[in-house]
C-alpha cells in the first residue's frame, strides 16, 4: 500500500509530462493553422482507418492499404513563399523535444536545412517528424501511428512522393547502424 | 390544465425549431443568393439509367439523397458560430472529420459517418471569402463498392499521374 502511494505521484507526473512534450509540436501547428501564408493538411485517423478497409484486386492498392493500416494521422504545415523560413525552422527546431525523438537524418544543402526525427521501438516507427527550412520555404510534417520501415516506401508511393529509393537507403543505413 | 398543455406544445415547437437551426442546410437554404436543392432517391435512381456501366448504375443507386447549398460571388452569410455548432452536432451524430485542407483563404473539409462497414453519410464543406459550398450525400456505400470505384479510377486520380498530391517542397524534401 505504501509502495503504491509512493509510486502514484511519479506515475501521475509521467502522465502529465508525456503529452506535454508532444504539445510543443501541437502548439506550433495550432499557432500557424490559420496563417494564410501556410498550407495546412490534416488527415484524421478515421480517414486512414477507412482507407485500410477498402480492398480491391489492385496489387499496388493492396500494398498501400497494408502500409497505411497502422497510421493514425498526418499533419503538414508548409509554405514556399515566406521570407523568414530559416527563422521559422529554428523556432520549430527549438520546440522538438530532443529526448523524445531520435534523429534519423540531417542535411544542410546551401541554405536549405532538412531534419527527420523518429520515435521508434525496434523496426516500428511510432512517429516521423520532418522539418525543412530555407530562406523562402518551410515544411513541418508529422506522421503518426505504426510506421513500418519496410513499408515506408509504399506510403511514399501512395502519397505520390518522389525519392522512394532514398528512403530505402535510410532504411538500409539504419539497419547497418543496428548491426 | 388546458393552458398548461398548450404552453407545453409551444415550448416543444420552439425547441424543435431551434434544433433545426443547427442544420446549416435548413437554416441557410432560403437566404438571398443561396443555391440549394435536394436530389431525392427516385431522381438519383432515374438518373442512374443514363450511366453506361452497370457497376456505376449500381453504385449510384446506393445513394439515397444529395443535398447541395452554395453561396457564390458574395459574402456567405454562414457564421462561424453556426460552423462550430455544425462541428459539435456532427460529433454527437458520429459524423467524423476525414480530411482538412487549407490553402490561402480556401478551406476544404470532408466529414463522414461510417456504420457496419459502410459509409452512411459524406459531407463536403468548401469555404472561401466569396464562396461557400456544402454537399451532403446520404446512402449506404459499402467499402467493397468504394474499392470497385478506386479500381476503375484513371491513374491520375490514384496519385500515379503527373500532378503530385503533395506540394513540390514536400516532395523535394523526401527526394533528399
Amino acid at each position: 500500500m505504501k509502495k503504491t502511494l509512493v509510486l502514484l505521484p511519479f506515475v501521475l507526473l509521467l502522465a502529465a509530462v508525456a503529452p506535454a512534450q508532444n504539445d510543443a509540436i501541437n502548439r506550433f501547428f495550432n499557432q500557424y493553422m490559420e496563417d494564410e501564408r501556410f498550407t495546412v493538411v490534416f488527415v484524421s485517423p478515421k480517414m486512414f482507418s477507412l482507407v485500410s478497409k477498402i480492398s480491391t484486386d489492385d496489387e499496388d492498392w493492396e500494398k498501400y492499404r497494408e502500409a497505411i493500416g497502422g497510421l493514425t494521422g498526418l499533419r503538414v504545415l508548409t509554405s514556399d513563399s515566406i521570407s523568414n523560413g530559416i527563422a521559422m525552422y529554428k523556432e520549430a527546431l527549438n520546440k522538438v523535444p530532443a529526448g523524445e525523438y531520435s534523429e534519423l537524418l540531417t542535411v544542410r544543402d546551401g541554405q536549405e536545412n532538412v531534419r527527420i526525427w523518429i520515435k521508434d521501438s525496434g523496426n516500428i516507427i511510432n512517429e516521423l517528424l520532418l522539418l525543412v527550412g530555407s530562406p523562402d520555404e518551410f515544411v513541418l510534417l508529422s506522421l503518426t501511428g505504426r510506421i513500418d520501415l519496410d513499408k515506408i516506401s509504399e506510403i511514399s508511393k501512395g502519397l505520390n512522393i518522389d525519392g522512394v529509393k532514398q528512403l530505402e537507403k535510410i532504411k538500409q543505413e539504419d539497419k547497418v547502424k543496428k548491426d | 390544465m388546458k393552458q398548461l398543455l398548450v404552453c407545453l406544445i409551444f415550448i416543444l415547437i420552439g425547441l424543435s425549431l431551434h434544433a433545426q437551426d443547427h442544420g446549416l442546410y435548413w437554416k441557410y437554404k432560403d437566404y438571398d443568393g443561396a443555391i440549394s436543392f435536394t436530389v431525392p432517391r427516385w431522381a438519383i435512381h432515374a438518373g442512374s439509367w443514363f450511366l453506361e456501366e452497370k457497376q456505376d448504375r449500381k453504385l449510384a443507386r446506393k445513394v439515397r439523397k444529395v443535398r447541395v447549398l452554395v453561396f457564390e460571388d458574395q459574402d456567405a452569410p454562414v457564421t462561424k458560430r453556426d460552423l462550430q455548432r455544425f462541428s459539435q452536432k456532427a460529433g454527437r451524430r458520429h459524423l467524423e472529420p476525414l480530411l482538412t485542407v487549407r490553402e490561402g483563404q480556401t478551406r476544404v473539409e470532408i466529414w463522414a459517418k461510417e456504420r457496419r462497414n459502410a459509409l452512411r453519410k459524406i459531407v463536403v464543406l468548401v469555404r472561401e471569402p466569396e464562396t461557400f459550398a456544402l454537399v451532403s450525400l446520404r446512402g449506404k456505400l459499402k467499402m467493397d463498392d468504394i474499392g470497385q470505384l478506386i479500381k476503375e479510377l484513371p491513374k491520375e486520380f490514384k496519385g500515379e499521374g503527373d500532378k503530385p498530391l503533395l506540394p513540390q517542397n514536400v516532395r523535394n524534401v523526401i527526394r533528399i
